[in-house]
């Protein structure tokens, strides 16, 4: 059995023998190779797409998953690149923003094409930052035009893409319940200036886990060995 | 302008259809158009008003006379039933009292009949109160799960303007289809959802909608005569103080026995606001949900209900 995740941008798997793949979410076809569909639990926007035992939604793979590595966990934040998920484990109960993509992967990758580099350096601009950029707009088309003007007055890169950071942290943090055991996981928690920044504003420290794109699909997969 | 002849009257939210049938017209909810209609408003907050306001203005719905309810319940709706009497569609607005007034109910519904033509024929107020007893019959069915959510809130919705013609309309009291055991049992609170089969989602999650609370409150007010009708309205639970409603909502959802509550949220709709509230007071789990524009249920929304279902199932 393994827990197959294929979400908006990558698509990952989880086996058995405690291995993880990521591809390209096209790709997705390549992390199945020799596995029947009756051995794959499936989760992700695509979950019902692609050939699958059990489809369960990240919401419910996220709280398996992220037992794993926190068992006392009380909240986790998946900052996805579509919407960000926020699951109170001590209730049973969750929030999803994916209206708007002000507090979604999409912004940061919509933010790193109109600055003409690579999401993955988002995170080592932010720490070299001397004072970030005043951004206003919770709006994330609004807050492109707030990042021009910011360059216009002469703003580095690095200082308006930590404005950037804590403006989305802003808007995530605001999801956020009161708790002291608070799981970040999703390829956007790769990206330490982004974490740095909404431990700011937040005010508090959160548990990352060592792969944090990987987790649903180890969730996916937990799920059936508990409830084969 | 004053209603002769047999007119057909646009309701914009509940009106007491007795009122309506008693004075010789055929009263038609305009919100029962929205979730089937293409339109596409241009200027709009909310979905609801701006798609009956767009039908009325380019004609695709008629009516001889709008009632606005803009007191009390929808706020859109006051502007947007003030464009729709602009555009030469004759209005009426009604005004719900937020503490309960009697009296003041009971002007409202005199202003109203004269607006209709002043003659109160009351043998409809009976007519429609068996329609009622009928329905609430039906109602008990789907408490007891022995009738699916989605055929009680197709028969409930249409409690408010009973489909402009009584006898045709309990003809059609109905169910078609037969209920199928669910895993859970939900409480649907706020808004009716702008999706037109947003029920039928639910259900292929395993979730009875075993409660609507807005189509609930189209059947369960009457009365046989204006002071009856005037008291029965003025505890219309949408136009109250969160306080009473919210009373009135932990009655139902208790007596209901539901497992979990879906609060159903429109865009740009004030009550939006209470969501927070409703969280906090209700002792179940609640999901909210937001909808916009009119249609089929979207991706996002079943992925909610999705979760919520498999939430309620790894519940204590």
């Amino acid at each position: 059995m393994i827990g197959l995740d294929v979400g908006s941008t990558t698509a990952k798997a989880a086996y058995p023998e405690g291995k993880f793949r990521i591809v390209e979410s096209r790709n997705w076809r390549e992390l199945t190779d020799g596995i029947a569909p009756c051995d794959i639990v499936s989760t992700g926007y695509f979950r019902k797409s692609v050939p699958h035992k059990l489809a369960i939604t990240e919401i419910t793979a996220a709280a398996f998953g992220a037992r794993e590595y926190f068992p006392d966990a009380e909240v986790i934040v998946d900052i996805g690149g579509q919407d960000t998920k926020v699951i109170d484990l001590r209730n049973n109960t969750f929030l999803l923003n994916d209206k708007c993509s002000a507090g979604t992967g999409a912004f940061l990758e919509f933010t790193a094409k109109y600055l003409g580099i690579q999401v993955s350096e988002l995170g080592d601009l932010h720490m070299r930052a001397k004072k970030a950029a005043q951004l206003n707009s919770t709006c994330g088309v609004f807050a492109i035009s707030e990042m021009i003007s910011r360059m216009v007055e002469g703003a580095s890169v690095e200082d308006v893409v930590a404005g950037m950071h804590y403006s989305f942290a802003r808007r995530v943090a605001k999801l956020i319940p009161e708790a002291d055991r608070i799981v970040l996981i999703g390829g956007t928690v790769k990206n330490r200036g982004l974490t740095a920044a909404l431990e700011e504003v937040a005010g508090k420290r959160f548990l990352i886990p060592p792969a944090p794109q990987t987790v649903n699909a180890l969730g996916a997969l937990r799920y059936s060995e508990e409830r084969p | 302008m004053i209603l002769t002849s047999m007119s057909t009257v646009g309701i914009t939210a509940l009106v007491p259809p007795e009122l309506i049938f008693a004075c010789g017209h055929m009263p038609l909810d305009v919100n029962n158009h929205v979730p089937s209609s293409a339109e596409h408003p241009v200027s709009k907050l909310c979905a609801w008003t701006a798609t009956w306001r767009e039908m009325l203005l380019q004609k695709r719905l008629q009516v001889d006379s709008l009632v606005v309810v803009a007191g009390g319940d929808c706020h859109n709706a006051l502007a947007d039933g003030q464009r729709v009497a602009l555009g030469g569609i004759p209005a009426h607005f009604f005004f719900y009292p937020f503490d309960g007034d009697t009296d003041y109910m009971e002007a409202q519904m005199q202003r109203l009949v004269l607006h209709l033509g002043g003659e109160v024929d009351k043998a409809k107020f009976r007519e429609v109160g068996l329609a009622k007893e009928l329905g609430m019959r039906l109602e008990q069915m789907r408490i007891e799960g022995r009738i699916s959510g989605a055929d009680a809130f197709r028969i409930l919705i249409s409690f408010s303007d009973l489909c402009g013609d009584i006898p045709a309309f309990m003809e059609q009291l109905v169910p078609e289809k037969r209920h199928e055991e669910a895993k859970f049992r939900v409480g649907l609170i706020g808004v009716p959802p702008i999706y037109k089969d947003f029920h039928e989602v639910a259900e292929s999650f395993g979730m009875h909608i075993a409660y609507d609370e807005l189509p609930y409150e189209f059947l369960r007010l009457g009365g046989n005569s204006m002071a009856e009708l005037a008291k029965s309205y003025a505890g219309y639970t949408f136009a109250r103080s969160l306080g009473y409603r919210l009373d009135f909502l932990e009655r139902e959802l208790a007596r209901r026995r539901v497992d979990g509550v879906i609060h159903y949220t429109q865009f740009a709709c004030h009550h939006l606001l209470e969501d927070d509230v409703l969280r906090r007071r209700l002792d179940y789990p609640v999901l909210t949900v937001q909808g916009d524009m009119p249609g089929s249920t979207p991706e996002q929304v079943k992925l909610r209900l999705e979760a919520f279902s498999e939430m309620l199932g790894r519940a204590p």
